[in-house]
Order: structure tokens, then C-alpha cells, then sequence
């Protein structure tokens, strides 16, 4: 299995040099750059045009790429045009506050999707499978930020029960005092995120115990006389348990990505904000390193989850 | 050099608030809309705070920015240049000079200013009271170190400009061939209280407040020296423990997202009232509900949501007009080797219609339906705020339909069976509009004046039928794209509003490339050395602005009231303009 994912992780190299040449050429390709903004009565156009030169944005694009591909191997991003710092900072500080939130949601999802998934496939046809599947539906179809903004509005401003913007108080101190308002901070958007997107694990879990439900070794198992209850945990729900632990690396990499919308209406400076930032303010050394960062991520993800795959189910083995 | 603004910029900041707030508002707009189409009064708003309740000693008072993205956090006048920075640090940061309403420098404030034309100088005389928050007295090194902060090209700071370049010495500095600017001196030495500098040239503007040749900061040389050029603008010293000598001074920082500013018990002037100020972000689609709820003290009310909020209890609405507004320009030339070019052959360039397009514009009746008069037309380039220097007597183009038609006809553009005039050549005409989708509004708005075109015979076209977002709209602006007829931008002014910097013929940002020779002598007389002379630069300013109106290659369009809206309790909270840093008289009279 080692040698596997060396090979893996080898031929992630040409695909991660592919992807970087396209983010480069695409980012090029948006008009602007991070000196457009710039237009005041008060800003001469030789400075800007002396900015321009000295960022290196008048080198060829081949110029450019290579000088950025260099820098990027010894870990150097540049600096943010926007933000006047050096990206890996930026990125840092995003990152912990992204952690945070992802961790939570990912937490919420699981422990609402689990069960529920559970109860629709065990009870198929029931009641309380056409409620969970009606709640699934009303939460696919809802966009989110209609339901981010009125539970801000009920919770944050109405009751004040949450906090309405920002990722920690200004006023926290201490370590302790300082990681409970950050997850105080955290709670109202990472329950709505963990309400919102855990249909797909919902749908994938039942219909994975309906399926199971049908196979030819639970029928043996239940003319054997084993009990129901084991039947279900031992027989059905194990089996169903795979595809969502196949998912798993890759929610993991997509939380990483950020919550644009959960971010963004309630001022949680996150990865996801920061990417849209940085493509609408044409902050391109921003910009690269996180859709490089997201592409290695993907990758890593994918080979994540077949690692877990190969581990939790023994028909499978990568190698 | 005061907070001058990007207009473009803001509608940067909007673009993505327009996709949350279209929805979160949706409720609240529809039943505006409704009832402000009735009503034509012109709106009106207070520029201070009323509260005749005995202020409480201390307290403390919270601050919302509204901002889709966080704030930079570059706390330093010559290397910010980003409003959001300087919104948070307006508590501590305070201009050099004090000036009146109008702009121009009075002395009071943390140093004196005087002109000598003669021997073409300014001398600064500093306070020997002001301190900085450290105790430290502010120094002639300081206001000298600002300038080389902003010229030192290691620093990278987009403050430097051409304007600046009139210090004798800076350009030198700047190239790196010197390494004082020889035209700054110190008489008392860098620990003394006076600065001298010599101008190549004298400018009527340099009375007044943001006229570009004066820098009105100084940044504390004591406490920077030891950081290099390169790495000051990411230094912690900038970034997250900045001096300042204004009445508050940075405690606690989260980046980004907030700060808490607290008395600086080395102020020069009144002591600071409260004990604690805490701004923070706001989320555009969230602001409306923050003012229902009271969440914050003080927090800008945007135009889209002033209807759904303007009847909240407990609060107060202040206002005030920026110095900026909003334009149709019309392309009629290139910008070639450093100079705009104008092409007679150019499809707009026909000052019948130009005028004809201007007057067929229902500006009052658009803003009234979208703003409920928050928005409004204005006559003329210069904003009603510049006092003497706005043309009272001008027009502008009032919508005038019959007007329109009748000037086109005189022109030549003759009516065919499809309802469209063609140009006088007998040729189909279209005219592309390039509009940015910043506002919430901006579709509906475009599809209206395209049909008010339309109902004078002109065929207009979106230029690559669709609003432009902000990057490209600049980006085929600035490069004289063949797809643009006209475009309608915005700017914001400087304290100082000599129109040199957007409509010479040396101006880049002079978009729709006009240039005659009319335009450059109006322009230079503006700020000539006879304009030195109030009444005569008065007079200069009026004839310009009739002759821009007369030529209309750029319509003036519209200005916006900046409302914001204030908890009863806060006292002493203005919008006026003038005085050292209005935080100083800023109470709260309940806990």
C-alpha cells in the first residue's frame, strides 16, 4: 500500500504543474489587475504606472509564471497587493479561522445526517421516512443565504443570543477566554451549515441500508435467527457505512475550501471570503496560492479517501 | 491629502454586497418604492447630533464599518491607501492642520501653516503641546520622515505623486539619486518645532486642505526609524501598535475585523470624553437590521436600505453630501503618448448630441423612484459643497424631451421609419453605453435610460449587452475600448477641487479624451498665479463650469446624501467639516 500512494503522490507532480500553469494563465486572462482600484484625483498614473512595473506586471506572462513558480518552491507566495502582506500569513490566519468553523459543521453534519439517514433507510416508507426525506428536500432547495440572513437577523439582532459578525471578540483575553469566544462565534453558522448540507450523506446512508436491506447475506442471517438489532448494526448498517466514509476526504478538503456564503454574511473572515476577495480585487499572488492550495487539496482528498476505503472495507486494496 | 476617495472603489465594495442585499431587502424595498413615488420634497439632513442630556464621565461607545471584506489594517497615513483603514483609525489618527468650512487651514490645529509666495515656501510651525500617544513630543523629524515615507520607493506607497514632485528635491529623493530632499528643512534641527518647504512653484490651491502639494501627516520618526523602508508597510509597529496623536489611542486589535481604541492621555487639546471606543465589521446585508436592533452607536445607513430603517426608534439620522459625483462621459478620442487626442470624426463627438442625450435623461425621477431623493441631480462638475467655487446659476440638463428632439433635428440626425434617427451621414447609429453593475438598481436604471433614448429616436446598445463589473469597465475605460460611446463612472473629489488631475489634456483620467484649447487655458487659469486672487480663481472655476455644461462632454449626473444613523445617547458626534478630530467632544449621557 506505501508504494501505492508514493506512486500517487509522484503523479500528483505533473498534475499540480498542469493546474498551476492554467490558474496562472486564467488569472492573467481577467481583465483589471490590483492597481485598477487605484483611480484617484489623488494617486498620479506614473506612480501607478511605476508600481505596475516594479510588481512585474508588464513581464511577459512566461516571465512572470516562472519567477512565480520559483518563489512558490522555496514556500514564498508574495506579497497581497490588497492586503500589503505576504500571502502565506494571510492564508494562515485565514486558515485557523476556516479550521474552526469547518470542524464544527463537519461535526453538526454528522451527527444530524447519521442518525437520520439511519431512521429513513430502517424505516423505510414510513412517517418518519417521508419527514426526514421532506426535510432533505426543503434543505437542498432553500438557498442558503435567505436562511443564513433570517437567522442572523432572529438570533443575532432579534434575540441576541449570537454574536453578528467577526471570527473572535475584541475584547477576549486570555488562552481559554479567547477559544470560547471563538467558538461562541462559530456556533450559529456552523449549525446552519450542518442543518443545509447534510442531505447528500442523509440520502446516501439510507439508500445504502434500503439496498442492504435486500441483500442475499442479511436474508441468511436472519434465517440463522440472529437477532434484528444485530442483524441491522452488524449485517446492514456497516455495509451502508462505506460510500460515506468514502466521502469523507473529500468534505474534509471541500470544508477546507470555506463557506463563501456562511462567511460572508456574517463577517467570518474565512478562506472562502478571502478567494472571492482576491478574485474581485485582482489580487493575484492571493489568488494562485489558494486555487493551488484547493487543487493539491483535492487531490490529497481523493487520495484520502481510498486510503480509508481500503482500510474500512477488506475487498478493497490499493495496490 | 484628505481621505480622497475612489468612487469606483466603493462600487467595488458593493458589487458583492448587490447579491445578498437583493435578496435580504427584498421585503422592505417593494413597500418603499411604493410610497416615495408620491412625494417630491427634497430631503434634508442634520450634520450633527442633537442630545441635550448631561454627558456620563467615560463610557463607552461602539462603531459598525460597513464592508464586505475585512479592513487592511495598514494604520498609517502615507502608506493606506484604503477608506476602511481610515475609518478605524480616524479615533486616533489626526490631520497636521485645522481648517475651516471650507477647507481651507486656519491655525489651532496640531501645527500652523504659512505661504510665503514670494520666496515660494511653507512654513510649519508645530504645537509644543502635541505628543504622541507615547509621550514623545511630535518632532520636525516627523512631518519629514512622512514625506519620505511616501517618497522612498521602497515603501511602495501609492501616495507619491506628480503634485508632490513640486517639493524641491522630491523627485531626486524619489529616484533614489539623493538621499535627504534637499527642498525640506529644518532650522531648529530634526528635534526642533519648524519645517521649511520650498516649492518649485506656488498653487492657489495650497490654501486649502487635500490640495496634493502639502502632505497633512506626520508619522513618528522616533518610532519607526529603526524599521527599513521595505518592510515598514508589514511591520507590527504599523500594523498592530501604531503612535498617533489624536485623542485615542489603538488597545486592542483583532485584524481585520475589530479594534478598541482608548483615551490618549497625552492629547493636546480637550480631554477624550469617553473611555472606550470598539469598532467592528458590518456585512452590508446585515446593516439594515443592526440599525433596527440599536447593535451599534453609530453605523452608515446605505441609500438601498434607508427606507426600510428610517422610521427605527431611539436613533437619529445625521447626513452629509461627499464631495463626489456621478457622470456621463462621451468618447471622443484616444489617450496617445501621454496626451488625449481628440478625433473630430468621432461618432459622439456632435455637441448637439451630446446635449440631446444629456436632456432626455429622467435623473430626478429615476433617483426619487430608487432612492426616494437620497440620490439627486446635480447642475454642474463641482459639488454644491465647494461653496464659492460651485456655479450657483448652473442648469445642468433638466430632462427636457421636446429639447432633445429639437436638437438632434437642428443636427441633422433625421428620423427613420423605424423610429431611429440616423446620424447626419445618412448612416444607422448606435451607441454603445458602458455601465458597471455595482448597484443594486443599476439594471432597471439602464434599461429606463435606454428607453428614454429611445423615445427620442437614438438607438443605445449596453456596451457587450450587459452591465460591466468594476474591472472591466475601468479596464476598456481607461484603454479607450472601440465597444464605448459613452460610460457613466463616478469620482470623489479632494478637499481641493482644481478639475487639473481628471479633465487636462495631459490627464489620463481625463476618459473621454477631450481636449481643446479653450478647455486648457479655462483649466490653467484655475490655477494660475492670478487665481492667487479668491475672486479671480472664483470666476475661473464658473467659466470653466459653463463651459463644460455648454460643450457637455461630460453630463453631470448625480450626488448622493452619506446618511448616518446614531443612537440618541452619543453627544457631540458631527459630520461637519473642519476642526482637529471631531472624537475629542464625542459623549455618550447613558450607560
Amino acid at each position: 500500500m506505501w508504494k501505492t500512494i508514493l506512486r500517487r503522490v509522484i503523479l500528483m507532480i505533473p498534475q499540480i504543474i498542469i493546474l498551476s500553469l492554467f490558474i496562472f494563465l486564467l488569472a492573467k486572462m481577467m481583465p483589471g489587475d490590483p492597481f485598477t482600484g487605484l483611480i484617484t484625483p489623488n494617486t498620479s498614473p506614473s506612480q501607478i504606472a511605476k508600481l505596475r512595473q516594479e510588481a512585474g506586471l508588464n513581464n511577459p506572462w512566461y516571465v512572470q509564471y516562472v519567477s512565480w513558480v520559483g518563489r512558490a518552491f522555496h514556500g514564498d507566495f508574495g506579497m497581497s497587493y490588497a492586503m500589503q502582506r505576504p500571502v502565506t500569513e494571510i492564508i494562515g490566519e485565514r486558515a485557523v479561522n476556516t479550521l474552526y468553523l469547518a470542524i464544527l459543521s463537519v461535526i453538526i453534519t454528522y451527527v444530524i445526517a447519521i442518525p437520520f439517514g439511519v431512521w429513513a433507510g430502517r424505516y423505510e416508507g414510513t412517517w418518519i421516512d417521508t419527514s426526514i426525506q421532506f426535510y432533505n428536500f426543503i434543505s437542498m432547495s432553500t438557498p442558503s443565504f435567505v436562511v443564513y440572513l433570517l437567522a442572523i437577523a432572529a438570533f443575532g439582532f432579534g434575540l441576541k443570543w449570537f454574536p453578528t459578525s467577526g471570527s473572535v471578540s475584541v475584547s477576549a483575553s486570555g488562552f481559554f477566554g479567547i477559544i470560547a469566544s471563538r467558538i461562541y462565534h462559530i456556533i450559529l453558522p456552523s449549525i446552519l451549515i450542518g442543518i443545509l448540507t447534510n442531505a447528500s450523506t442523509v440520502q446516501y446512508l439510507r439508500s445504502g441500508i434500503v439496498d442492504n436491506k435486500l441483500e442475499d447475506y442479511v436474508k441468511t442471517a436472519r434465517s440463522k435467527g440472529v437477532p434484528e438489532r444485530v442483524v441491522f448494526n452488524r449485517h446492514i448498517l456497516r455495509n451502508s457505512l462505506l460510500p460515506i466514509a468514502a466521502f469523507f476526504g473529500n468534505v474534509i478538503t471541500g470544508l477546507l475550501g470555506g463557506a463563501i456564503f456562511a462567511e460572508t454574511i456574517f463577517s467570518y473572515p474565512g478562506m472562502g471570503k478571502l478567494f472571492i476577495d482576491s478574485v474581485n480585487g485582482r489580487d493575484y499572488s492571493v489568488m494562485t496560492a489558494l486555487v493551488l492550495l484547493y487543487g493539491i487539496l483535492t487531490l490529497l482528498g481523493n487520495l484520502l479517501s481510498d486510503i480509508i476505503m481500503s482500510i474500512v472495507d477488506p475487498r478493497i486494496r490499493i495496490d | 491629502m484628505k481621505k480622497a476617495t475612489i468612487a469606483g472603489l466603493v462600487t467595488l465594495a458593493s458589487v458583492l454586497a448587490v447579491t445578498l442585499t437583493a435578496c435580504g431587502n427584498s421585503s422592505s424595498s417593494s413597500s418603499s418604492s411604493s410610497s416615495s413615488s408620491t412625494s417630491t420634497k427634497k430631503l434634508s439632513f442634520p450634520d450633527t447630533v442633537k442630545n441635550d442630556k448631561t454627558a456620563i464621565s467615560g463610557g463607552s461607545l461602539t462603531m459598525g464599518l460597513i464592508t464586505d471584506t475585512p479592513f487592511k489594517g495598514i494604520f498609517n497615513e502615507e502608506l493606506s491607501d484604503d477608506n476602511n483603514d481610515s475609518t478605524v483609525m480616524q479615533f486616533g489618527s489626526e490631520s497636521l492642520f485645522k481648517t475651516d468650512s471650507d477647507y481651507k487651514f486656519v491655525d489651532g490645529g496640531a501645527a500652523n501653516l504659512k505661504l510665503d509666495q514670494k520666496a515660494k515656501t511653507a512654513t510649519i510651525t508645530i504645537n509644543p503641546n502635541v505628543k504622541w500617544s507615547d509621550g514623545q513630543p511630535l518632532t520636525a523629524d516627523d512631518i519629514v520622515y512622512a514625506y519620505k515615507i511616501i517618497a522612498n520607493p521602497a515603501t511602495k506607497s501609492s501616495r507619491y505623486t506628480d503634485s508632490l514632485a513640486n517639493i524641491v528635491g522630491m523627485a531626486e529623493y524619489n529616484a533614489g539619486k539623493a538621499n535627504e530632499i534637499s527642498g525640506i528643512q529644518t532650522p531648529d534641527g530634526g528635534t526642533g518645532k519648524t519645517v521649511i518647504l520650498h516649492f518649485k512653484q506656488m498653487k492657489p490651491g495650497m490654501i486649502k486642505s487635500g490640495n496634493g502639494y502639502i502632505w497633512e501627516s506626520a508619522a513618528p520618526y522616533h518610532y519607526l526609524k529603526d524599521v527599513p523602508f521595505k518592510s515598514l508597510v508589514s511591520s507590527d509597529k504599523i500594523r498592530k501598535t501604531p503612535l498617533f496623536f489624536g485623542p485615542y489611542q489603538l488597545s486592542k486589535l483583532v485584524a481585520g475585523q475589530s479594534a478598541v481604541w482608548v483615551p490618549n492621555k497625552y492629547y493636546y487639546g480637550a480631554k477624550p470624553k469617553l473611555s472606550k471606543i470598539t469598532i467592528s465589521t458590518v456585512t452590508p446585508s446585515t446593516a439594515a437590521q443592526a440599525i433596527k436592533s440599536k447593535s451599534y452607536d453609530i453605523l452608515g445607513v446605505q441609500n438601498a436600505q434607508y427606507a426600510s430603517v428610517k422610521n427605527t426608534k431611539g436613533v437619529q439620522f445625521i447626513g452629509q453630501i461627499p464631495l463626489s459625483y456621478s457622470y456621463l462621459g462621451f468618447k471622443v478620442g484616444k489617450f496617445e503618448k501621454g496626451k488625449n487626442v481628440e478625433d473630430p470624426n468621432a461618432k459622439m463627438n456632435n455637441v448637439k448630441l451630446r446635449q440631446a442625450i444629456a436632456y432626455a435623461m429622467n435623473i430626478d425621477q429615476v433617483q426619487q423612484k430608487f432612492t426616494g431623493g437620497l440620490t439627486f441631480r446635480i447642475p454642474t462638475l463641482i459639488p454644491a459643497q465647494f461653496g464659492d467655487y460651485f456655479d450657483k446659476s448652473a442648469k445642468g440638463f433638466p430632462y427636457n424631451i421636446a429639447k432633445a428632439n429639437k436638437l438632434l433635428d437642428e443636427a441633422g440626425y433625421k428620423k427613420g421609419k423605424d423610429g431611429y434617427r440616423t446620424d447626419p451621414k445618412g448612416k444607422k447609429l448606435t451607441i454603445h453605453l458602458a455601465m458597471m453593475s455595482g448597484n443594486v438598481n443599476a439594471a432597471a436604471i439602464s434599461k429606463n435610460y435606454i428607453q428614454q433614448w429611445k423615445s427620442i429616436g437614438l438607438r443605445v446598445e449596453l456596451t457587450s449587452g450587459k452591465l460591466l463589473e468594476f474591472n472591466s469597465f475601468y479596464d476598456k475605460v481607461q484603454n479607450d475600448s472601440k465597444d464605448i460611446d459613452m460610460f457613466m463612472g463616478a469620482w470623489s473629489l479632494s478637499s481641493e477641487p482644481s478639475p487639473n488631475d481628471l479633465y487636462s489634456a495631459g490627464a489620463p483620467f481625463n476618459f473621454t479624451r477631450m481636449n481643446t484649447t479653450e478647455q486648457s487655458k479655462l483649466l490653467a487659469d484655475i490655477d494660475s498665479a492670478a487665481s492667487f486672487n479668491e475672486q479671480h480663481r472664483i470666476a475661473a472655476f464658473k467659466k470653466w463650469q459653463e463651459y463644460m455644461n455648454k460643450e457637455a462632454y461630460v453630463v453631470p449626473m448625480t450626488n448622493s446624501w452619506s446618511v448616518t444613523a446614531v443612537n440618541d445617547r452619543v453627544k457631540g458626534y458631527t459630520l461637519k467639516v473642519g476642526g482637529p478630530n471631531v472624537w475629542a467632544d464625542v459623549a455618550v449621557t447613558s450607560k
